[in-house]
């Protein structure tokens, strides 16, 4: 028996219909083809499909598509307004903190919320505050610069970038 | 040879799959959805070692599914992975059987529109088993006279070999005369080392998609180091001519070496589409994913010896290897096992002795180092405690006994050799030494109290791919192709896969470098088998090595071609060697100029456009590229770790990661392969290991990354206490002097790790990972 249901996606109101077990991650990618949260674990150990509710980070793997009716999701696909990228993605960019990029939407999502949360961070408290998203590429370590750098530009009062100028 | 001044290597750029990553927009083969796709699911043996009798699907097919079993796939025996030559392939895989020899083999497989549909087929196959025998787990048990043999006939090429004693393959050598050292030698020192079997955990877990053609084609996109090498061994198992079958090349979400060979994922989805007539999906689930494969476990002996001056004399390794279910590399991988061993230092005397031996476990493939991590480790433990006998300084005793400048270099066992050219060891010993503040390393008898720090140091290399002066067992070349643009930017196709690494980029620089055009005007083409050369695989740290040599020969040619061109619009120029063809700073692109009357000059746009406008034609090039040669990156890793005495934890204080690559093509990623490859080290020291039950041969985790753990950022040293640093070394067979790192990377770091553990509390471990347990246990027997 499906469900109805109705939220708002990446800033649209979407309606859909889904099974009471369906998953929000398979119901992301699979209906609505954002494939940025990536599916690794399954059960909540890896932080690669993070995605935002109301504003708050949640692991979709986790989530009963159900249970969103009425509030709004944000994927990775939804940060970057237009051509812009945030401040995150950038460094991120920059700071080669991007290897094969199956992590990444989940760090960009988790490092983005900490920024609004605490836009002064320590090393330490960045370290922290992605504990739960595992990479198996980077050691971390260009991930963790590329928040301080994020964290640097938005202390200077950049808020939104340019598209990633060329060279 | 001096090192010549570079425009755009060497220089940070932006990477070119940079922005589709960050935004979640990259399509990795998992995120491929095409309509009417059937999703495929794979009916695994529940038992480690069976034979079936009869497989009733019935039930599965009535409910609609797309059913294949044994006898719906051909009867074919191959092996996975096609790097090898014929001769030495070892083969004895099935796309499906009836014969499952471990807790995980694949008996047969559904297809149906939904996943729920898919798993409750799945769940309604019936297999009857016709006898379940005691699983055998441990190598030297198998290898008893009395022990069942897991596989009783394989292939070796064509020919049927009978198995002995659950010994897959073997590998003998010996140079010298050891016994005779040994008895010379005035420190003896043997020892038994056993590595952890660890799980790759790449992130992207394996897919395959099959899509069928009305003509009778396929396409296929999945997870793979090698598109072409997918193909070929597709149109072998189903008898389809290459020619309609296409393989796309598809971003990778992580591999370190489990998607060396095609995945079985992948011709279980091709026979399911060819009786579906529909696309199908299979997706690994991450239980899956870790029954898939794993690395080559390995028990060593070793016996070395030295000579009371420090000059080693003789060293002898027994390597049994552990291979689990089914043969990918491991003949191979005795051969390079060997090689790195003799690569590592000038024992002189030498003698080796590699079985690979099959046991009900998951199937073993190459894993970031292709064993070198594991030799490494067991020798670099071994010549520290032989500079301890020998009152020496290990520094000093390593660089005393390394292989280095004008020494043989075995870069992928013994009939892939060549000369070492560039040499950045010694720099990287003195210049870590000075970082880690080698000065303050105390004898751990010194060390008292709870936490306690030790100093260790650790060295190691991988090959830059497998080429070499004459064709050995490897088949190692690639393909590039150059296109001019009708505007003058330019498309640069080839088969080569980038792991993440940044190994593409790496190739556009080196694009860019030769014709002086900037890499934002240098398009990467996502390509597949049909419009690219053969590339054999991205492994062997041959990415940027071979990749970049097929790069710059290719940039080469079109470089003359244009000049072909020039000389037609350059008034009074008659010479094409008299031609330049180099980036303008402030035109921001490439000119032609003629050397030594510079003004006289045209820029390269408006030479692609006049040959487009008058009618010359395309100016491209096709080059298919084997390197010459295989030389070593070395590098030297120098941890500090700190133990806590009470919980019997490990925690890395400081690292010095030094790496000689040669030119260093893209510093920022380069660095990035030593952050990732020490994290990995990191979890092959401390912490990662798969675990049988003697019983079942289940998996104690059953699956679940749960109770796989790797690092996460917590528990990586802090930034200003983990420090890159590369040798000024210039590679003369290299790309503009570069070699490759990915491996090299991790190889040399659970030696370091070790000795520093060593350093600390005065405990040798010999076996793999040191865990708290290990290390409590141990430091009770010592008595603290
Ligand atoms: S896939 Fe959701 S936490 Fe791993
Ligand atoms: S970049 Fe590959 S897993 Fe993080």
């Amino acid at each position: 028996m499906k469900i109805p249901i109705e939220f708002t996606l990446n800033g649209q109101k979407v309606r859909t219909e889904v099974e009471p077990n369906e998953l929000l991650l398979n119901l992301l990618r699979e209906k609505f083809g954002y494939t940025g949260p990536k599916y690794v674990c399954g059960i909540g150990e890896c932080g690669a499909c993070t995605v935002l509710l109301d504003g708050e980070p949640v692991l979709s793997c986790l989530t009963l598509a159900v249970d969103v009716d009425g509030h709004e999701v944000t994927t990775v696909e939804g940060l970057a307004k237009s051509r812009e990228l945030t401040l995150v993605q950038k460094a991120l960019i920059e700071e080669a903190g991007v290897q094969c990029g199956y992590c990444t939407p989940g760090f960009v999502i988790m490092i983005d919320k900490l920024l609004k949360e605490n836009p002064n961070p320590t090393e330490e408290e960045i370290r922290d505050y992605i504990r739960g998203n595992l990479c198996r590429c980077t050691g971390y370590v260009n991930i963790v610069k590329a928040a301080m750098k994020a964290a640097e530009e938005l202390r200077k009062g950049t808020t939104k970038v340019a598209e990633i100028s060329k060279e | 040879m001096e090192e010549p001044k570079h425009i755009f290597i060497g220089k940070k750029t932006i990477r070119k799959d940079g922005i589709p990553k960050v935004t979640g927009t990259l399509k990795f083969s998992s995120d491929i959805y095409v309509p009417g796709m059937l999703v495929g699911r794979v009916f695994k043996s529940p038992y480690a070692f069976a034979d079936v009798k009869r497989i009733d699907t019935s039930e599965a097919e009535r409910m609609g599914a797309v059913v294949i079993t044994p006898d719906d796939v051909p009867d074919k025996i191959f092996n996975p992975r096609l790097v090898s030559i014929f001769e030495v392939t070892y083969k004895d895989y099935r796309v499906l059987t009836k014969h499952p020899r471990y807790l995980g083999d694949a008996i047969a497989a559904v297809a149906a529109p939904t996943e729920e549909a898919a798993q409750r087929a799945l769940e309604a196959i019936k297999v009857e088993f016709e006898r379940v025998y005691e699983p055998i787990l441990d190598p030297f048990e198998a290898m008893s006279p009395s022990a069942p043999l897991i596989h009783k006939r394989i292939l070796k090429g064509d020919e049927w070999i009978d198995v002995k004693n659950n010994v897959g393959c073997t590998l003998e050598y010996s140079e010298g005369d050891v016994d005779k050292a040994l008895k010379e030698a005035d420190v003896v020192l043997e020892r038994r080392f056993r590595t952890n079997r660890r799980y790759h955990m790449q992130l992207e877990p394996k897919t395959s998609v099959c899509i069928p053609h009305s003509d009778g084609s396929i396409t296929i996109y999945s997870t793979t180091q090698t598109i072409h090498n997918t193909r070929i061994l597709i149109s072998q198992i189903f008898d389809i001519p290459m020619s309609k079958i296409n393989v796309v090349k598809v971003p990778i979400g992580g591999s370190f070496g489990s998607s060396i060979q095609i995945n079985p994922v992948v011709p279980i989805s091709v026979a399911l589409c060819l009786k579906a007539r529909k696309p199908v999906k299979i997706s690994m689930t991450r239980e899956e994913d870790i029954y898939d494969h794993a690395a080559y476990q390995m028990h060593f002996k070793i016996r070395a010896g030295a000579k009371s001056d420090g000059t080693l004399i003789a060293g002898e390794l027994e390597n049994i290897m552990d291979i689990g279910a089914h043969q990918i590399q491991a003949y191979p991988l005795l051969g390079t096992a060997l090689g790195w061993f003799v690569s590592l230092y000038k024992w002189k005397n030498i003698r080796y002795v590699g079985k690979a031996v099959y046991t009900n476990k998951v199937p073993t493939c190459a894993f970031r180092g292709y064993g070198a991590p594991q030799v490494s480790w067991a020798v670099e433990t071994l010549i520290d405690e032989m500079a301890e006998e020998l009152g020496i300084d290990p520094v000093e005793f390593r660089l005393k006994n390394y292989v280095g400048k004008g020494d043989i270099f075995w870069g992928q066992g013994p009939t892939v050799k060549s000369i070492i050219r560039s040499d950045g060891v010694p720099e990287l010993l003195q210049r870590g030494k000075e970082l880690i503040g080698w000065e303050r390393r105390r004898p751990p008898s010194e060390k008292t109290g709870r936490y306690r720090r030790g100093i260790g140091v650790g060295r190691s290399f991988h090959t830059s791919g497998a080429g070499g002066p004459i064709s050995g067992e490897t088949i190692d070349y690639t393909g590039a192709i150059l296109k001019l643009n009708e505007d003058g930017t330019i498309d640069y196709i080839t088969a080569l896969q980038d792991h993440g690494g940044g190994t593409l980029d790496a190739h556009v620089k080196i694009i860019a470098e030769e014709l002086g055009v900037p890499p934002d005007l240098i398009n990467l083409v996502w390509s597949d088998t049909q419009t690219t050369l053969y590339d054999v695989c991205t492994h062997a740290s041959r990415g940027t090595y071979v990749g970049g040599g097929a790069a710059v020969q290719a940039a080469r040619e079109l470089k003359n071609k244009i000049f072909n061109y020039a000389i037609r619009v350059l008034n009074k120029a008659v010479n094409q060697d008299m031609l330049e063809l180099g980036y303008d700073k402030e035109l921001g692109q490439a000119v032609v100029y003629v050397r030594d009357n510079p003004q006289m000059r045209i820029t390269l746009k408006d030479l692609a456009t006049i040959a487009w406008q008058r009618n010359w034609g395309t100016i491209s090039t096709t080059v298919t590229y084997r390197s010459k040669a295989a030389p070593p990156s070395f590098t030297v890793y120098f941890v500090e770790v700190e133990v806590d005495t009470y919980t019997g934890k490990v925690r890395p204080v400081k690292v010095i990661a030094g790496a000689d690559i040669g030119t260093v093509i893209n510093p920022d990623y380069a660095a990035g392969q030593l952050h990732g490859g020490f994290a990995q080290g990191w979890g092959m020291a401390t912490l990662e290991d798969t675990i049988y039950d003697p019983r079942t041969g289940e998996l104690t985790n059953k699956g679940f990354i749960t109770d796989y753990k790797i690092l996460t950022a917590p528990d990586m040293p802090k930034l200003d206490d983990f420090q890159v640093i590369f040798a000024h070394t210039y590679e003369p067979t290299g790309p503009h002097g570069a070699k490759g790192l990915g491996e090299a990377a991790l190889n040399s770091v659970a030696g370091a790790v070790a000795n520093a553990i060593y350093n600390a509390i005065g405990v040798r471990f010999y076996e793999l990972p040191i865990t708290p347990e290990r290390i409590l246990e141990a430091l009770k027997k010592k008595g603290r």
